[in-house]
């Protein structure tokens, strides 16, 4: 009987995660075809100034407002999510592929580059990361471009050494000495048993550094060391207006919100798949 | 999950009630505004009856040449005088004419010989008399010390006589005296020396007590003070590099008054807790064009810069009012300004011919011009400390888009190491008070003629440089003006500059407090007339 109720439990949990992976990957995925199709959505041109109508309150002509050049808030929130939104995820995706790389070939061949390569990664690691993505940024004199390079420099350490200890865990597995056993030699241990058997962690580990990333990139662009006016990117949208917060909230607010969604379903959305791959549910296998 | 449901409605209700408290000019914020005012009145007598004041300025800092109060030392005399610590020989009126301050009168005597007569009874705030011995000194050391004063003032020889003196320039020199209204001419006693921190003795209503460089100056009353009664016992100038910590600070009544304000911040303090004094100043926001540039070398480029710049909207919308459209080098306040010449005005349909005549077209369709294979394509080169000029670069973007022009803006603080590579920009876009000691000779002698030294563009006239000489030469002040016009005229024609705008300067106070005037020179700030209630 009491079997029978765990069984019936993680059954209902089991729905539970799958349904709200459901529902958050649909979320996301609207945020990412808006992000793609944000220049055929754009009500205006997000560019374009009309003084004659600045800082005018959200309104039936303009849901969000206008900004102190006039230019449309909407638009630039929806143009600035597509740099936002594309930029982290091109920057998340870098680090990743790196950084599950680097991971891999250490675990896997160990010795002087292991050694030499961790401790570049200790380096990168010892620094508290966006004040090194500062100076980086600083050094590179901004952009979205050199934003995105400064985090990516201090950011893959992170990936190498997930990926290199998982590497580590699955070389002392049966399977890995059959196939070397078998004749494998070491790029075809890496993709054919190495590589599926890590990506997991790896993938819940980038789902969750969206959020992250994304909040990163956008301090980087508020401290105006990411992307520079007059691209529409909501911490540099951010960082425009907020000397006008407290006479025009809606020039700050509609990018800080913007972001506040698109974090949150980022973060919620990696959680998810966190839980639906824990090896503890069932349904992951 | 749960737990992070209710940790995000928790976040949200927060930023929810932050919203509450920061939104509206009007109710909670007003109350909020009393408040301040209310306790910085309450801290205003302070211990023993004592008056205080608090200054908050965004240009005092290492960034701007002004570390110290040293006037004899890079901009730092603008610090020396703006406080109050320091006076000058002569001073500007509102209409920009030489007014007696330690000085009395001035004579010329030939065309290299002044003399000048000191008042009786003036004394540094140590106590020691400031003669004409004590001003021959300070002269001497300014001369010998400061990286400007030797080339601008000419001096050859000082001989005193008593309280006058007779000073020779090496060369004419029509505008000594005006120059000598420079803060960096402020009189120190140089006997007393400079203190390791750069404070100075001068003969001004205030005291140094303490400098601490992009942080704060401590000053006291000048309890010697020669030239009447000083109401505010001690004052605090703070540097607040940053306008919203500014805009902040004086809310919050941690600052009785502030310099510097940010303009989008303006519609905080206009209400009756607060008072603006400003007035229109002759600190211009102006294009100077690059003469070896790719794009920038066809005149036909340049006027139509200058046709497709809404100079209008940038003064009316984006300086919100506090400003004025510019037309030549100098401000319509003084006889020789932009009223007396003609330029080009706001003409987007205009500047699209002048393009196309001139053989710029937009042959792919991607809405810029090009012209034998050269994209219409200029380099924008700017800074962010002064708040006007990245609204400026975005607002010409947009406007000269619209005629075929594309502008790829750099805004960086090393915009003076990147203008000397005269490759790496197209449009160099800054600030500079261009008449600021009453006379027009400064701006063309520093910006315009091939010994100038911030002609970045290596713009050149013959004829502009046969005025410059002539105007070297003249003595009259009329005839100065009649020259500065023809001068301004010639430099408009060759579209070497365009000068959109001059800035309107505005000081911000606290209720209650009196005697603090924006002045148009930009000079004098906080003055014994300063007085706190």
């Amino acid at each position: 009987m009491t079997q029978e109720i765990t069984v019936r439990a993680k059954k209902v949990k089991k729905d539970h995660v799958k349904a709200r992976l459901i529902v958050l990957s649909i979320l996301v995925g609207i945020l990412l075809l808006a992000a793609i199709f944000a220049r055929q959505i754009c009500p205006y041109d997000p560019y374009a100034q009309d003084l004659s109508i600045s800082m005018q309150p959200p309104g039936p002509g303009h849901i969000m407002g206008t900004d102190e050049f006039g230019r449309d808030m909407f638009s630039r929130v929806l143009i600035g999510g597509r740099t936002s939104i594309l930029s982290t995820l091109a920057l998340v995706l870098i680090i990743s592929i790196f950084g599950t790389f680097i991971g891999v070939l250490c675990g896997t061949f160990g010795g002087f580059l292991d050694s030499l390569v961790m401790r570049i990664a200790d380096f990168f690691l010892a620094f508290p990361g966006l004040v090194f993505a500062m100076a980086v940024a600083a050094l590179f004199s901004g952009g979205i471009i050199n934003a995105v390079i400064a985090l990516a420099l201090i950011s893959w350490p992170k990936y190498s050494r997930v990926a290199r200890s998982q590497t580590l865990a699955n070389m002392e597995n049966s399977y890995i000495k059959a196939a070397r056993l078998s004749g494998d030699n070491s790029a075809q241990l890496i993709f054919r048993h190495i590589l599926p058997n890590i990506l997991g962690p790896v993938l819940v580990t980038a789902m969750l550094d969206i959020g992250t990333m994304m909040m990163e990139l956008a301090g980087l662009s508020f401290l105006n060391l990411g992307a520079q006016p007059p691209v529409a990117e909501w911490g540099n949208m951010m960082s425009t207006g907020r000397s006008m917060l407290q006479i025009y909230p809606w020039i700050v607010m509609s990018p800080g919100i913007a972001i506040f969604i698109t974090v949150s379903l980022f973060n919620l959305l990696g959680d998810t798949v966190r839980d639906y791959m824990d090896p503890k549910n069932s349904h992951s296998r | 999950m749960k737990k992070r449901i209710a940790g995000i409605v928790l976040a949200l209700a927060l930023s929810a009630s932050t919203l509450a408290g920061c939104g509206g000019t009007g109710g909670t914020s007003q109350t909020s505004a009393e408040t301040a005012a209310a306790e910085t009145a309450a801290k205003t007598e302070g211990a023993g009856g004592e008056k205080t004041f608090v200054f908050g300025d965004t240009t005092f800092n290492a960034e701007n040449d002004e570390s110290t109060i040293n006037p004899h030392e890079g901009y730092s005399g603008w610090a020396c005088i703006r406080y109050g610590v320091g006076e000058t020989l002569f001073q500007l009126d509102d209409d920009m004419n030489l007014q007696p301050w330690i000085g009395e009168s001035y004579e010329n005597v030939d065309d290299t010989t002044w003399k000048l007569k000191i008042k009786d009874g003036v004394t540094f705030s140590n106590g020691n008399p400031c003669d004409g011995e004590a001003v021959k000194a300070c002269l001497e050391d300014l001369v010998k010390t400061h990286e400007r004063a030797a080339g601008d003032l000419k001096i050859a020889s000082i001989d005193v006589n008593g309280n006058e003196l007779t000073i020779k320039t090496s060369e004419p020199n029509p505008v000594l005296f005006n120059y000598l209204a420079e803060p960096y001419g402020c009189i120190i006693d140089v006997s007393a020396g400079v203190t390791p921190e750069g404070m100075v003795i001068g003969t001004g209503p205030y005291v140094a007590k303490e400098l601490v460089t992009d942080d704060h100056l401590l000053l006291e009353k000048n309890p010697n003070y020669w030239n009447g009664d000083v109401n505010v016992d001690k004052i605090t100038v703070r540097t607040i590099s940053d306008g919203d910590t500014l805009a902040l600070a004086l809310q919050s009544g941690e600052i009785d008054a502030a310099y510097g304000m940010a303009y989008k911040s303006y519609p905080l303090f206009t209400n009756d807790n607060y008072t603006f004094s400003s007035t229109a100043t002759s600190r211009s926001f102006y294009c100077q064009f690059n003469f070896n540039s790719p794009v920038c070398s066809d005149g036909a480029v340049r006027k139509a810069m200058a046709m497709g710049i809404d100079k209008e909207g940038f003064v009316k919308t984006l300086l919100q009012g506090y400003g004025y459209v510019g037309k030549g080098a100098f401000p319509d306040t003084l006889s020789y300004g932009g009223q007396n010449v003609n330029t080009e005005s706001y003409d987007p349909e205009g500047a699209k011919k002048v393009l196309e005549d001139a053989g710029w077209v937009d042959s792919d369709g991607d809405g810029i011009r090009e012209k034998d294979g050269q994209k219409l394509s200029v380099r924008w080169l700017t800074y962010p400390s002064r708040q006007e000029l990245p609204l400026l670069a975005q607002s010409a973007q947009a406007t000269l888009k619209d005629i075929g022009i594309d502008i790829q803006i750099n805004s960086t603080a090393d915009h003076n190491t990147i203008c000397k590579d005269q490759s790496q920009w197209d449009v160099y876009v800054g600030a500079n008070v261009n008449a600021g000691l009453g006379d027009p000779a400064n701006f063309f002698s520093t910006h315009c003629l091939d010994s100038s030294t911030k002609n970045r563009g290596s713009y050149h006239n013959d004829n502009l440089e046969k005025l410059a000489k002539e105007l070297e030469d003249t003595f009259n002040k009329d005839e100065r003006g009649k020259l500065a016009i023809e001068m301004q005229q010639q430099i408009l024609d060759d579209h070497a500059f365009i000068f959109c705008s001059f800035l309107k300067m505005s000081m911000i106070s606290r209720k209650g407090v009196t005697g603090i005037t924006a002045h148009p020179c930009d000079f004098y700030e906080l003055t014994a007339d300063l007085d706190v209630n």
